[in-house]
């Protein structure tokens, strides 16, 4: 059996025992609705186009985030990893923040900057900056010697050295940064979308609440996932992939 | 029928001169460790003749690799100086190129743009740099390679890469620090014959690290024994073995003995020390 198979008799399998759960009638239909009725809302929302807008809405948003954080965290990663004091003073920082759920930046985000696309903006930079910051560190940090030996060996020095040693040899953990700081910036912008109306997938999801139609709602979850999964598998895990069968990490499937 | 058997081989000229290339004066390197001072090398003279092939030999610790990076100016003598056609060593340069024991090929380029990474770095245009990385690959015999990434070569072919990539550079001093220690005995002795023929051809000066003594006496013109902590010159020995040599002719054997008698004392106090830590 291969993988394709495999995975539509999984996702077949999870379909039925949810339609067979719903005709037991365990839970009145307005808490746990159909896999159909779910089916609807997507038409629906698409058709009305108010899933449009908000999927628009929502992409320009976190790429926005998304390329101020890595513009950024890739910067600081490179500063903390060059310099001692740095590392000591920010680096233990970041640490300590990036334990903090982004969301809770709202409310000073809010003071700041008001009810505006900065406020979510802010969010977003502050879920998937210090991401971007430590795998960055982590991958100067973990350049073996040998490379930087052989680089200053063979006429290697200052930004020549950065550029075509010391980037391309932290390459590998600088893409699970980014593919780290995506998966942050995703779920930052939809809490905050959430909390703070304004159009967006997480607006829609608390529309439903609202409305009292979890049909929508979780209409928008399946969309919300839909998005984070195939954005990580059609960019980072291809680019992943083509780097480590390149560097010779795994063998060519 | 046995004479066909014989292989056919001109004798080799070693491509020595009577110009010193590289001259080592009083050189000690110490290195600040947390339970004290440790002395890695102590009072090194060494003179090297234009187009000689020195081995440098020694037990585990004794500091060879050291000796190597101060000539590759990777590290800087703690007292006494290295001199190179008479001008001071301060840092590296394009004349002078280390080859490490893990080769240090870089994963994320092709063959041939590890052979030409040196000549990039130096500003060499593309045209030519691509030229001079096709001549270099041609003399290790890895033309067909040239595309291939450093995971795809086999151990054997990583070394010859890693060799091509030095000689583009056109050093006059190649400096080798174990560059054959992880590969098998055939292979190791394909690559002596195929650096025996590039030395001769390139008339590179060559200062050669190993811990293998009968290598040391298959290559060199002259063996150098170094003492273990602090690493001393302990004795020199000139091979005027007739080139081509094999590793297995028992002329080489014998004088290997010779050697390794004086080195037998040093491994051993290396591993009565390490033993008592």
């Amino acid at each position: 059996m291969n993988k394709s198979v495999r995975l539509i008799c999984f996702y077949a399998g999870l379909v039925i025992v949810w339609q067979v759960l719903y005709t037991l009638k365990l839970w009145p239909p307005y808490v746990f609705p159909s896999p159909v009725s779910v089916l609807q809302s997507l038409r629906q929302g698409f058709a009305d186009h108010s899933f449009w807008i908000g999927l628009g809405v929502s992409m320009r948003r976190v790429l926005e985030g998304y390329l101020i954080s890595v513009v950024l965290g890739v910067a600081l990663g490179v500063l903390i990893a060059w310099s001692r004091t740095l590392e000591e003073t920010i680096g233990g920082m970041v640490m300590s923040l990036q334990s903090l759920p982004s969301i809770c930046w709202l409310p000073l985000a809010v003071l700041w900057f008001g009810l505006n696309e900065k406020a979510i903006l802010f969010v977003i930079v502050m879920g998937s900056l210090l991401a971007v910051t430590l795998d960055t560190t982590l991958g100067i940090r973990h350049v073996p010697k040998i490379y930087l030996m052989a680089g200053r060996n063979l006429g290697a020095r200052g930004p020549r050295m950065f550029f075509h040693v010391l980037v391309p040899a932290s390459l590998p953990h600088l893409v699970s940064g980014l593919k780290h700081g995506w998966a942050f910036a995703w779920r930052s912008l939809i809490s905050g979308e959430m909390i703070f109306v304004s159009l967006g997938l997480g607006q829609l999801l608390m529309m439903g609440r609202d409305l009292n139609d979890m049909s929508q709602v979780i209409a928008v979850m399946v969309l919300i996932m839909a998005i984070g999964y195939v954005v990580d598998r059609a960019i980072f895990e291809q680019v992943e992939r083509r780097m480590r069968v390149k560097w010779g990490l795994v063998a060519a499937a | 029928m046995s004479a066909m058997l014989q292989p056919i081989e001109t004798p080799i000229e070693p491509p020595v001169q009577h110009r010193t290339k590289l001259s080592m004066r009083g050189v000690s390197r110490d290195f600040v460790l947390s339970k004290g001072n440790m002395v890695a090398l102590d009072d090194i003279d060494l003179e090297v003749r234009e187009g000689e092939f020195v081995c440098i030999v020694g037990p585990s610790g004794c500091g060879k690799s050291t000796l190597l990076n101060l000539i590759a100016g990777l590290d800087h003598p703690t007292r006494g100086e290295i001199r190179l056609d008479d001008d001071r060593v301060e840092g590296p340069g394009p004349d002078r190129i280390l080859l490490f024991q893990e080769h240090g090929l870089f994963p994320w380029l092709s063959v041939i743009e590890n052979v030409e990474f040196g000549l990039r770095m130096t500003g060499v245009p593309k045209r030519e740099r691509r030229e001079r990385a096709r001549d270099y690959l041609r003399l290790v015999h890895l033309t067909r390679f040239e595309n291939s990434y450093i995971h795809q070569l086999s151990g054997g072919m990583k070394q010859r890469v890693a060799l091509a990539r030095s000689l583009a550079m056109e050093p006059s001093l190649l400096l080798m620090d174990e560059p054959f220690a992880a590969l098998d005995a055939q292979t190791r002795d394909m690559l002596h014959d195929e650096l025996e023929r590039i030395w001769t051809e390139t008339r590179k000066t060559i200062v050669f690290i190993t811990h293998n003594v009968r290598e040391a006496v298959r290559l060199g013109d002259r063996v150098v024994v170094l003492t273990y902590r602090p690493g001393r010159i302990k004795r020199e020995f000139d091979i005027t073995l007739p080139r081509p040599r094999h590793v297995e002719e028992p002329d080489v054997a014998h004088v290997a003995s010779e050697v390794l008698s004086v080195l037998r004392e040093e491994t051993q106090r290396a591993a009565l020390e390490e033993f008592n830590q």
